[in-house]
């Protein structure tokens, strides 16, 4: 446990230098985002079917949340 | 150079407009459909369907309803040990017995249910930046029922950049196992033994915090961080498993069951995750990946990577290839058996999904463009899982069997998205 708080530790470093340091220099202007704007750049693409997904993890596996809520409500685990 | 500045101009003018005609001609109400047959080598079938409605009441407010209704039959890990004689099981109704022949991990056949569930959420833009939106989601079976609400806030930064959100969730179970909810640590009954119980009843709660951070990096990259948190209590074990207590290593059948004790986790249990994902367009076709790091006060860790790469051909058909890896690490309280004479550990499971095992998806995902705005969506999954066969703790004839059988599973689904 120790090793993983550890490993912890360093996403977040990575993660928190990443979003203070980098980000201003980060971002495209509006008439830049032209790809951004295509239904396949979205980040939830596929939703309907990742929360299936995720459900079925959530009744086979130990671990559950991270990309929304990893909450109950089912009484398969 | 003046001739090639205005051109740029022009075309950043155009692009702009593009983006902005393209906001108002928005339709007004999307809807997705899938339906999912799951498919497990020996043990597990399911059959899912989901439909989600999402309707734009005007510029500033939509709400999202989502229907699923599921149904599920086949057999289930008990929590026992393989033995070298045929064991008996009570069904946890307590009327009638399966037998699980030797050698072989026990399977609970009786494991049948339909589940119905319903969500919507309300979505308010509260300015040009912020947005907001609140909701609630109700989960039945036969034997547990679910009932959640959940609120979020999310705010733009550097020219909408950055996205920065808040949200939280709370959610109240109840589950009615079939025969009570069993004593942790009592004794399975033989059939027709009158026992104890907790009572019909047990109740869970979950409280989920989740912060999000999406950053646009570049004109074709995205990327997305989320950090979240579930606090549950309750009643958080499995009321259907339970584990072996083995004959010692002194005794004449090393290994071979004498009893099943009920499984007892911990009444709490803390729960973290960061998600990170990046989705980058590249020469027109587009990847996805994204890890969690998941940890817990139970002991667990886990590792998930997933790949998503999708080809976009010529006239909008796509397809999608996915490989997902997984690994965990055990809860502190996981053995695969007791052993006589020990004494009970404060906390004991022996249900596989709480030991280590890693486990991969492969996937293929096809998409055909039907119509202006309808898509039809099929997609293929194999799904395997896998862990130690010869766990330390082990002793005498239980050397001999496979203690983690590979679980094989198939996912077919066909889905039907349109816009109007």
């Amino acid at each position: 446990m120790n090793n993983s708080k550890w490993h912890v530790l360093l996403i977040l470093i990575i993660l928190l230098t990443f979003i203070i340091s980098g980000c201003t220099s980060l971002g495209v202007n509006v008439w830049e985002r032209d790809i951004l704007a295509s239904p396949h750049m979205k980040l939830e693409k596929n939703a309907i079917e990742r929360e299936m997904d995720d459900h079925i993890y959530f009744s086979k596996e130990g671990s559950s949340g991270g990309r929304g809520f990893g909450g109950g409500g089912c009484g398969c685990n | 150079m003046q001739l090639n500045k205005q051109l740029s101009i022009k075309s950043a003018l155009a692009i702009a407009t593009t983006v902005l005609l393209g906001a108002q001609i928005a339709k007004a109400t999307d809807v997705e459909s899938t339906l999912l047959i799951y498919s497990e080598k020996d043990r597990v079938s399911a059959g899912e369907g989901a439909v989600s409605i999402k309707h734009e009441l005007n510029e500033t407010q939509n709400i999202k309803i989502k229907l699923t209704f599921d149904a599920l039959t086949g057999a289930s890990p008990n929590g026992a040990a393989p033995a070298s004689s045929v064991q008996t099981f009570t069904r946890p109704s307590g009327n009638g017995s399966y037998d699980i022949q030797p050698g072989i991990i026990p399977l609970d056949d009786t494991f049948k249910d339909s589940r119905f569930a319903v969500s919507g959420t309300y979505t308010r833009k509260l300015s040009r930046l912020n947005n907001f939106f609140i909701g609630a989601n109700f989960s039945g079976e036969h034997d547990y029922t679910s009932l959640g609400v959940n609120t979020g806030f999310s705010r733009d930064f550097n020219n909408r950049n950055r996205t920065i959100s808040v949200s939280v969730s709370f959610t109240s179970d109840k589950v009615n196992p079939e025969g009570g909810v069993p004593i942790p640590y009592d004794t399975l009954a033989l059939i027709g033994e009158s026992t104890s119980r907790l009572g019909p009843n047990a109740t869970k709660k979950v409280y989920d915090l989740l912060l999000g951070v999406t950053q646009t990096i570049n004109r074709n990259t995205l990327f997305r961080a989320n950090y979240s948190r579930s606090h549950s209590t309750g009643y958080l074990n499995d009321p259907y498993k339970f584990f072996s207590v083995v004959e010692n290593s002194s005794s004449a059948n090393p290994g071979e069951p004498l009893t099943y004790l009920y499984e007892n986790r911990p009444d709490a249990r803390n729960k973290n995750s960061i998600y990170t994902q990046c989705r980058k367009f590249l020469n027109g076709n587009v990847i996805d990946l994204s890890y969690r790091f998941f940890w817990d006060d139970w002991g667990i860790n886990s590792h998930t990577i997933n790949l998503f790469y999708l080809f976009d051909f010529k006239n909008n058909t796509t397809l999608e290839p996915h490989i997902r890896w997984y690994h965990q690490s055990a809860a502190d309280f996981y053995i695969p058996v007791q052993i006589d004479g020990s004494s009970n550990q404060q906390f004991t499971t022996a249900d596989y999904r709480l030991s280590t095992f890693s486990a991969v998806t492969l996937g293929l995902q096809y998409s055909i463009p039907m119509q202006a705005t309808h898509t039809l969506k099929l997609s293929f999954e194999y799904y395997r899982q896998f862990g130690d066969s010869s766990p330390p703790g082990l002793i005498g004839s239980l050397l001999r069997y496979d203690m983690f059988p590979t679980l094989n599973a198939v996912m077919f689904r066909v889905g039907y998205n349109f816009s109007f």
